[in-house]
């Protein structure tokens, strides 16, 4: 999954840097002199979830006004309510199409105008 | 049972003149499995003598349900963007201004399809009109399949992942098995109606707003004409007309003058756009 | 109100398409074509075998299950690579991913907020499958790309025992 999303944001411009559970990112994202303007986190992940790193991110002043979007299989009503309020900006449930995670990030102001998928 | 040649051709140029898309050869299995339940619905042994049917006497109606058929998992919520960002910064406002004695907003949804459009247009209806103000919205179809898929307002996780915000995703749909449907309060101001629109029109109150998009390209220039004289019999003196990114009014009506608003363009008749109020005039 | 057994063969189908459509063939070239009927007491074998499991108000287990070739194909499409580069890595993920977008789908029309599992990949040809004390809810036996491949519901015995859904 990280390969394909890797592949998308890459297409649009992005540089990409990824870690494999929650504590993991966590520790990256302290430890980078430039803080990621945009995490794409999965729910289920060992060691730190993907709630409680949205929560963490988001509670952390130096890594708060980084845009969080969650891409995940969970996707109950409760779960986006929660990861909403945790303080998660988006939320793509999967299967998604690449059209359709680059329209997200377009809402987010995040695709230079005119950029197709 | 492969498609013949002279059908895939046929659907070749249908779609790709009513949805810009390019169909290649060797697609053949695409077409037959997307077509094979609309043709047996038809009544058609299979996908060949359903197409021929199709061919040897149009109707527009079944037109759009092979079209959906084909594109289907394309149509997204606020599609386009800023027919709908156009509403909320510069439609309302100007309606919140004049419509002070009525506080009633009515919009059209001319082309519903399978209705993201019509939510997405009570959405931010519901959203953005002050307390106090009421809105109410019609939406029609020319097909009856449409109508109905619209006025159920479910929707699969592929189509829900299209363009919508995950904040609206809460709040206005709720979940149903693998799909999400419409929450009840949405509908509550929608009427669905088919409606032909080169036909005799429902009688209703002028709206304010009309959303006709992509649904001029399926017709030739004097059914364009038609359909735009009845369009525009049904608008207020000052409303405002939203038609698809491609279309125009320009050399087919000219009633309307083409305005631009927000970052696109609406419609509005002559008459109604003072000279450098909302543009160049 | 008659109270069904979930998730239905419907809520799979539509799932297995979506997923098909959205991962495995977005341009509509290879879609998935469900074939039946399925047999319920087929013991579920394949070259590949991916499956999630479930707890919490449901228990069980969701399995997708296909040939050696069907699996190529897929990590070639779901990893954006030629059949010829996919490495043994490259089909336990794809298979894994498979079996948890599809796992997820299925979670969501279950009746209460349940958790699921990583997914767990078998790879072995002639190797069988099998969940002892569960019965199969659903199942979809489906043909792509000339290859079978197989998605399966089962829910544990000891969730049904005592109960009148049915």
């Amino acid at each position: 999954m990280r390969l394909i999303l890797r592949r998308i944001v890459g297409q649009l411009g992005f540089d990409a840097v990824e870690a494999e559970d929650g504590q993991a990112a966590l520790d990256l994202l302290r430890s980078s002199e430039e803080v990621p303007d945009l995490a794409l986190i999965d729910w289920n992940m060992p060691r730190m979830n993907g709630l409680e790193l949205v929560g963490a991110i988001r509670a952390d002043s130096h890594l708060r006004h980084m845009t969080l979007v969650m891409v995940t299989t969970e996707g109950e009503q409760s779960q986006i309510v929660r990861a909403l309020a945790a303080g998660a900006h988006e939320y793509v449930i999967k299967p998604f199409t690449a059209g359709a995670m680059v329209e997200k990030l377009a809402l987010l102001g995040l695709v230079p105008s005119g950029v197709q998928a | 049972m492969t498609l013949s040649a002279a059908n895939f051709s046929f659907i070749s140029r249908l779609v790709r003149r009513e949805a810009s898309i390019v169909l290649e050869p060797g697609k053949e299995y695409l077409v037959e499995g997307r077509l094979l339940a609309l043709a047996r619905k038809a009544g058609a042994a299979g996908v060949d003598e359903f197409l021929a049917g199709l061919q040897a006497r149009p109707d527009m109606a079944t037109t759009r349900l092979v079209v959906d058929a084909l594109t289907t998992n394309e149509t997204s919520w606020f599609r386009d963007r800023e027919p709908f960002n156009a509403l909320t910064e510069v439609v309302l406002p100007d309606l919140i201004a004049t419509r002070t004695n009525s506080r009633v907003v009515r919009v059209w949804s001319a082309a519903c399809s399978s209705g993201q459009e019509t939510y997405s247009l009570a959405m931010l209806l519901q959203d953005h009109l002050p307390a106090g103000w009421q809105y109410e919205i019609l939406a029609t179809d020319i097909s009856h399949e449409m109508i109905e898929r619209a006025r159920n307002g479910q929707y699969s996780q592929v189509e829900m992942n299209r363009g919508l915000p995950a904040q609206l995703l809460i709040r206005h749909f709720e979940r149903v098995g693998p799909t999400w449907q419409v929450a009840p309060a949405l509908r509550r101001s929608i009427t669905f109606q088919q409606v032909n629109l080169d036909g005799p029109l429902p009688t209703a109150t002028p709206f304010d707003v009309v959303y006709l998009r992509n649904v001029l390209i399926y017709f030739d220039v004097e059914t364009k004409r038609a359909v735009l004289r009845n369009v525009s019999r049904m608008m207020r003196p000052d409303g405002w007309l939203f038609l698809g990114a491609a279309e125009t009014t320009i050399g087919v009506d000219d009633r309307f003058d083409r305005v631009p608003t927000g970052r696109t363009a609406a419609y509005r008749f002559r008459s109604a756009v003072p000279a450098g109020a909302f543009g160049k005039g | 109100m008659t109270v069904h057994l979930a998730p239905t063969i419907e809520d799979l189908s539509e799932i297995a398409e979506q997923v098909w459509s959205s991962y495995l063939d977005p341009e509509g070239e290879a879609p998935l074509f469900p074939v039946g009927p399925p047999d319920p007491d087929a013991v579920v074998h394949g070259d590949v075998c991916a499956s999630v499991s479930i707890s919490g108000a449901w228990h069980g287990h969701i399995v997708v299950s296909c040939s050696a070739v069907a699996a190529r194909y897929a990590a070639a499409a779901l990893l954006q690579m030629e059949v010829g580069e996919v490495m043994p890595d490259d089909i336990t993920d794809a298979l894994g991913e498979l079996a948890n977008v599809v796992g997820g789908n299925v979670k969501s029309t279950l009746p209460s907020v349940c958790t699921m599992s990583l997914p767990h990949v078998v790879v072995g040809s002639g190797v069988t499958n099998g969940w002892p004390l569960t019965v199969p809810v659903c199942e979809l036996v489906a043909n792509w790309r000339d290859e079978l491949v197989v998605l399966r519901v089962l829910r544990s015995k000891s969730d049904l025992a005592g109960t009148t859904d049915q």
